[in-house]
């Protein structure tokens, strides 16, 4: 057994364990919300599948963005997606998230989330199905599988960008960076 | 003295794995009392190793080591309780020091979430200290009263003379605070209708809303303890404990579905109701089999 | 019911024109100045149920036209009087009908907001639900959403690298 396959053996079951134990942050973002309380309740069980929602974002792993994005939304979603520990998977819901849906030409709706934060997979639909909810699940856990579900870490390594995206949008944003940036912009430290 | 310091080793891993067992065990019965399926029987295992794998936040010192005196504390107090023939530290102080020690579980929660710095952290403690305050009165007079019919502290004692004379819970005098503890297992475990402490809908589950990563399985743990050592007490007190710890474990998986049942079928009681319950009958019930054992010594 | 109250407008207010083109709505026309005294009047008549106030921009006639939709908790519940205004597009405005009907609060700050149109008296003009700062007023048909759009979002590069 060489150093790779001791390394993958170990962390196997924090894999396994990431997979199936998805705690969804219980944030209602627009209109999609609707589909998510039949996909939790007795009748398309999602505990099975290990996920479960929190209500709060520091004991969750799961962001769902479920619907569009309205601005004054969108700074929410920021600061509880920064709140939650890492790793972290985010799942866009709808047609909302991945290019504004219906919303493409409104005045108050962010198009696409994925410029503000990382978003590792999307499930089209206006709204999905629950048991589009599901097929979405389970193609998480196979991006888990293989490490392409690394939103956090993209988040991290690029969050300069992040930050300058955010910045146009909203003007000040009110908190420090999450994450230090090294061109000693705006912004104190942490 | 090997065997002394084997036990105390393997006693809290038992503890927690029963622990841990009898969580993922009610999320299965709720489920399926509920026409579905539900998460894998170890559900809670997982959560627990998605949990240690994660990287929380810390909000200073007292955070931190307020939680590991909660934990501390239920580990502590599982090293006194008799697990079926096997006890850890069963030749000294007994049912005084768990009375003592029980109290550390909510205590180290309480300072920990005090530290915290989120208004739903206050409002969670507030909550459960009032609850630790109304199902220790009537905890009290149960245990005086088995400490007294049996004459003795030593809770292995009384497991001894029980298996002589006879559960406790089918024997006058005992069977009055037997069914006064009944009344109050469900604030003593946390579940419902007693859970308004970690609520999720309310205040954002209590003192742990702030916990994340390790530190939610660090409390994960330290409930899946506060579960064994309640149902261990009542099952080492009435039902006459076990010679080994499979029947043991039966017995307690017998009270625990009975919890569960009630659990999935009652909502949740605010703070003052479950305080109004609690020193009502559950007390009168319990002194009442104080003065019976008293009488009928 | 409506034939009785059309007469009763129409004598009470002389410059109001109704129409009741079915039984179960009534169209009042009033210049804006008498708007609250219209529904002061309604009211007494037992419209207690102001439902909506709204706002329709009509940009070839240069107005905005204010639209109040009152309905009666005490009688038939299915007649609504519909009473409408129009105001100038810039700078027009009409009297705060929060004394006769206080839930007209919101609404007015909502239109406001969104179209620019003016309420002496109302004293609490501040944003609803905008965040920030528009050239025109969103909702007029003028306001190509399209171009904001295009220069607001689209402005924002996606993030690059791996």
């Amino acid at each position: 057994m060489d150093r790779n396959q001791i390394s993958k053996w170990l962390t196997a079951p924090g894999k396994m364990a990431h997979k199936y134990s998805l705690n969804a942050v219980y944030f209602c973002t627009g209109c999609g919300i609707i589909e998510i309380p039949p996909v939790i309740t007795a009748r398309w069980d999602a505990e099975r599948f290990g996920v479960i929602p929190v209500a709060t974002p520091r004991q969750g792993n799961l962001f769902m963005i479920t619907g569009y994005v309205s601005v004054k939304t969108l700074k929410a979603i920021i600061r509880t997606y920064e709140q939650m520990p890492d790793p972290k998977y985010t799942v866009g819901f709808g047609s909302c998230p991945i290019n504004g849906g219906m919303y493409w030409d409104s005045y108050n709706t962010a198009k696409h989330v994925d410029k503000y934060i990382p978003i590792d997979g999307w499930i089209a639909g206006c709204m999905p199905r629950p048991e589009a909810v599901f097929i979405g699940v389970t193609h998480l856990w196979t991006l888990i599988d293989k490490g392409m579900a690394n939103g956090y870490e993209r988040y991290r390594r690029n969050y300069a960008q992040y930050r300058r995206n955010q910045e146009m949008l909203f003007g000040d944003l009110g908190w420090p960076p999450r994450y230090p940036i090294e061109d000693g912009g705006s912004g104190g430290g942490k | 003295m090997t065997r002394t310091i084997l036990s105390i080793i393997l006693a809290p891993l038992l503890a927690a794995a029963v622990g841990l067992l009898f969580m993922g065990i009610s999320r299965k019965i709720m489920a399926r009392i509920h026409w579905r399926y539900g998460p894998p029987l170890l559900q809670p295992v997982i959560d627990i190793i998605r949990l240690l794998t994660q990287r929380g936040f810390s909000h200073g010192g007292m955070f931190d080591l307020g939680l590991v005196l909660s934990l501390a504390g239920a580990v502590t107090v599982v090293l006194f309780i008799p697990f079926g023939g096997w006890c850890a530290l069963c030749g000294s102080g007994g049912l005084l020091v768990i009375l003592y020690l029980m109290l550390l579980m909510p205590l180290g929660i309480a300072l920990s979430g005090g530290a915290g710095g989120n208004p739903n952290t206050s409002i969670g403690i507030s909550r459960k200290l009032i609850l630790a305050l109304g199902y220790e009165v009537p905890f009290l007079f149960i245990v005086l009263a088995v400490m007294d019919h049996y004459g003795t502290i030593s809770l292995a004692r009384v497991v001894e003379l029980q298996r002589e004379s006879g559960w406790a819970l089918f024997s006058w005098p005992l069977c009055v605070p037997g069914a006064a503890y009944l009344l109050i297992l469900p604030a003593v475990m946390g579940t419902r209708p007693f859970d308004m402490a970690g609520a999720p809908q309310e205040i954002s589950s209590g003192p742990m809303v702030e916990y994340a990563g390790q530190y939610l399985a660090l409390a994960h743990l330290q409930h899946a303890f506060a579960i064994f050592v309640a149902l261990a007490m009542f099952v080492n007190m009435f039902l006459g404990g076990a010679p080994e710890p499979v029947t043991f474990i039966l017995k307690m998986l017998v009270v625990f579905t009975g919890g569960v049942l009630v659990h999935a079928s009652f909502p949740r009681f605010r703070v003052e109701q479950a305080i109004g319950y609690l020193w009502r009958w559950p007390t009168a019930l319990a002194f009442l089999g104080l003065v019976a054992t008293v009488a009928s010594r | 019911m409506s034939d009785a109250l059309k007469k009763g407008i129409e004598t009470t207010f002389r410059n109001s024109s109704v129409e009741a083109p079915g039984k179960d709505r009534v169209m009042v026309s009033v210049p804006p100045e008498s708007v609250p005294t219209v529904l002061h009047y309604l009211r007494e008549k037992g419209f207690d149920h102001l439902t909506m106030v709204s706002c329709v921009d009509r940009p070839d006639d240069g107005e905005l036209e204010m639209v109040y939709i009152l309905s009666s908790y005490t009688n038939d519940p299915r007649l609504h009087v519909t009473v409408k205004a129009r105001i100038r597009r810039e700078g027009g405005g009409v009297e705060t009908v929060k004394g006769v009907f206080p839930n007209a609060e919101p609404y007015e700050r909502e239109i406001h907001e969104l179209f620019g149109a003016d309420f002496p008296g109302h004293g609490r003009l501040i944003p609803l639900f905008l965040e920030r700062e528009y050239d025109i007023p969103p909702f007029r048909k003028d306001f190509d959403s399209r171009k904001y759009v295009e220069e607001t979002f689209d402005s924002i590069p996606a993030v690059e690298g791996d």
